[in-house]
């Protein structure tokens, strides 16, 4: 039982992760339906800014004395610099081709995600970037169990953050204005909600997400690199397929269950195959119902 | 019209490296292959310094007879064998005389039947795998040891000085990596000691914590720990470290990285690992170490096996006074002198011998701890 709350818990840390990560494809999706495969490097380049500002203070000694408003001050830069990075992939990359192909849109895609991660190589180097480890040190131990500080952080911080999203999507004029043009571009249009405005802001957020949980990795795993967003992004992706791609509930739901199915499969099964049982499940759930778990633009939920 | 001539010039430009290939004549060419990206860019890189090294401290001692300079050609394998056989038929094509790498097991073995076609001498600095040297390739040499003989010393060292009667293992399945913990496994059990566990992840993973709770639960005395690169492996310490794992961690030669404490920080200390043992002492490290320190940053695992092998292979050359591989070979057989990893003297198969020892880290320092000769090694 033990062994089972605490394979939950390393469950819950991972797939809010790939939660945070997966709303950044589900969303870009709905508003223009292409794979942002750039995405995972949002996600990189967070974990890089969050080391870089969190290494700056650390060697101030700023860390030591003010960690809650050190580690704010991380979120709030690596977030902004995202989403104004992912503005710029779009402006740059996608919006000149978003009257040709969908197919050219999906390979300028990965032609950006494979030249945003060499240029972080090369600015950055390749070998692992630190990030200090003052912070969430210690545990708490329940026979067995034993929960980090950090965890609790991770969780308690994606709980906010996935919060923070379904109010802005559902609850505000600008989440309405999302959904709008989400589902018919013209009309919303002709109501005076300008498209370009409004997929700009798409990118920015799912970035801004990205970039957090970025942040959110460096600290739980130690260090960031320049290509460690490739496979939580194909992670991501698989989730925003499995809760139904351009649904962000879905996002939500699909990143905490293949995070939960990796975990519970290397831990009772085996590690190696981890992998696969994550993308079983995709299969599994694709092939009875092929428009995911929440399904693809049944209701206005689509953003 | 603009247009069309933009782009010529552009074609134009693409085409003027390969022009300025083929006109240098008298030069020698030396290949490397690691790889340069992906997981174990650091490693890779390490060992393209460390033959730079080498060419720099041997053109500026003279160079070689008859050639104006020697050129070298860094080449990717990403550790990936098929773009590890690609990188070496670039550099059949390129017309090397010899090959310093690869440093993946799974890659050295492919792409060294590609290079042995053409009769290319290759000498890796890292790749331990036994099935290197033992396929009879004629022209395969070895810097670094074998696992079939680091394997036994660790399970030694694990019986004799830290006294585990279970252990737990996890490797992450590459040649390398799982052949040397099957070796430790099965060299663990002959000792007497019980294999609670030997359970396996995937390269490229950094999520350990499922895994590591089942190492937890089952509470062997020593978590033996065989991944490919530094990376994962200190990802892994610093996780076991934040849930609590008792066990004793033991890894091996790829976690000889200085990098390995920058990332694991305070979980590293006590960490034990095996490796080659290098005499820091010597005039010849002292050496390298004035030279690599400066323009490279600390000396890192293969970096010092890469200059060795690089060193070997030029002065085989020099002494050879020609690029014939056979002469080149029966040079390297006569080498006989004291490197800056180890003394180099190869043997017939193309080994050149293990010393494996076991270290500890302590304050950030990978420590001489225990011989398999003489156990405990007194400061």
């Amino acid at each position: 039982m033990e062994y089972f709350i605490q394979q939950l818990i390393n469950g819950l840390t991972l797939g809010g992760m790939y939660a945070l990560i997966a709303l950044g494809y589900t969303m870009v999706y709905g508003v223009i339906l292409l794979i942002n495969f750039a995405h995972g490097e949002f996600f990189a380049a967070g974990g890089y800014i969050g080391a870089v500002v969190l290494g700056y203070l650390a060697g101030h000694g700023f860390l030591k004395t003010h960690p809650v408003l050190s580690l704010t001050a991380a979120f709030v830069l690596a977030m902004a610099y995202c989403a104004y990075l992912a503005i710029g992939v779009e402006k740059i990359a996608y919006k000149p081709l978003r009257k040709a192909s969908r197919l050219a849109a999906l390979l300028s895609a990965l032609g950006m995600s494979i030249f945003l991660s060499n240029g972080m190589m090369l600015t950055r180097g390749v070998y692992d970037k630190v990030y200090p480890s003052e912070l969430f040190q210690g545990r708490f131990d329940f026979g067995l169990v034993s929960i980090s500080y950090l965890q609790i952080m991770i969780v308690s911080l994606t709980a906010c953050l996935l919060l923070g999203l379904n109010l802005l999507v559902f609850r505000t004029k600008i989440g309405m204005a999302m959904r709008a043009t989400a589902q018919d571009k013209t009309m919303s249009a002709l109501v005076a909600i300008s498209s370009n405005r409004i997929i700009s802001l798409t990118f920015a957020i799912g970035a801004g997400l990205a970039a957090a949980a970025g942040i959110m990795y460096g600290l739980y795993y130690g260090s960031v690199r320049y290509d460690m967003g490739f496979i939580p992004g194909i992670k991501a992706f698989a989730a925003a397929v499995l809760g139904g791609i351009g649904n962000i509930t879905g996002a939500m739901l699909g990143g905490l269950i293949i995070g939960m199915v990796e975990i519970f499969g290397a831990g009772y099964i085996s590690g190696e195959y981890k992998d696969v049982f994550a993308f079983i499940i995709l299969i599994a759930v694709l092939y009875f119902k092929p428009t995911g778990i929440m399904g693809e633009n049944i209701d206005d939920t689509r953003v | 019209m603009r247009k069309k001539l933009v782009s010529i010039v552009a074609m134009g430009l693409i085409l003027v490296p390969f022009l300025f290939g083929s006109v240098s004549a008298k030069t020698l060419k030396i290949g490397s292959m690691s790889p340069l990206t992906g997981p174990y860019a650091s490693d890779g890189t390490d060992i393209k310094n460390g033959v730079w090294t080498a060419i720099k401290v041997f053109e500026e001692a003279g160079g070689i007879p008859g050639f104006d300079k020697i050129e070298f050609f860094p080449q990717d394998t990403a550790c990936d064998p098929r773009q590890a056989v690609a990188a070496a038929n670039k550099l059949i094509n390129l017309g090397v005389v010899g090959v310093i790498g690869a440093y993946c097991s799974s890659s050295t073995i492919p792409s060294s039947e590609v290079l042995d076609e053409e009769n290319i001498i290759m000498i890796t600095p890292a790749s331990t795998n036994e099935k290197v040297t033992d396929r009879g390739l004629p022209y395969m040499f070895r810097m670094c040891g074998r696992d079939d003989d680091q394997a036994p010393a660790a399970a030694k060292f694990l019986k004799e000085c830290l006294k585990a009667k279970t252990i737990f293992i996890v490797d992450d399945k590459t040649t390398y990596s799982q052949g040397l913990a099957d070796g430790v496994a099965k060299a663990a059990k002959a000792l007497g000691i019980k294999v609670l566990g030997h359970d396996h992840v995937n390269q490229g993973d950094k999520d350990f914590s499922a895994i590591l709770t089942m190492a937890k639960q089952k509470n062997a005395d020593v978590f033996y720990m065989s991944l490919q690169g530094y990376s994962p492996a200190a990802m892994m310490t610093l996780q076991a470290k934040r849930l609590g794992l008792k066990s004793q961690i033991v890894t091996q030669d790829a976690c000889f990285q200085p990098k390995f404490m920058d990332v694991a920080k305070d979980a590293a200390e006590g960490v034990y690992l095996t490796y080659g043992y290098t005499d820091p002492t010597t005039p010849e490290y002292k050496a390298f170490e004035k030279r690599y320190v400066p323009k490279y940053g600390k000396i890192a695992a293969y970096a010092t096996y890469a200059y060795d092998s690089a060193t070997a292979l030029l002065k085989a050359i020099k002494a050879a006074g020609s690029t014939d591989p056979a002469k080149i070979k029966a040079e390297l057989m006569k080498l006989d002198y004291q490197g800056v990893a180890k003394h180099i003297k190869f043997r017939p198969n193309g080994d050149s011998g293990s010393s494996y020892i076991a270290f500890k880290i302590e304050n950030g320092k990978f420590v001489p701890y225990w011989e398999p000769k003489n156990g405990l090694i007194k400061k």
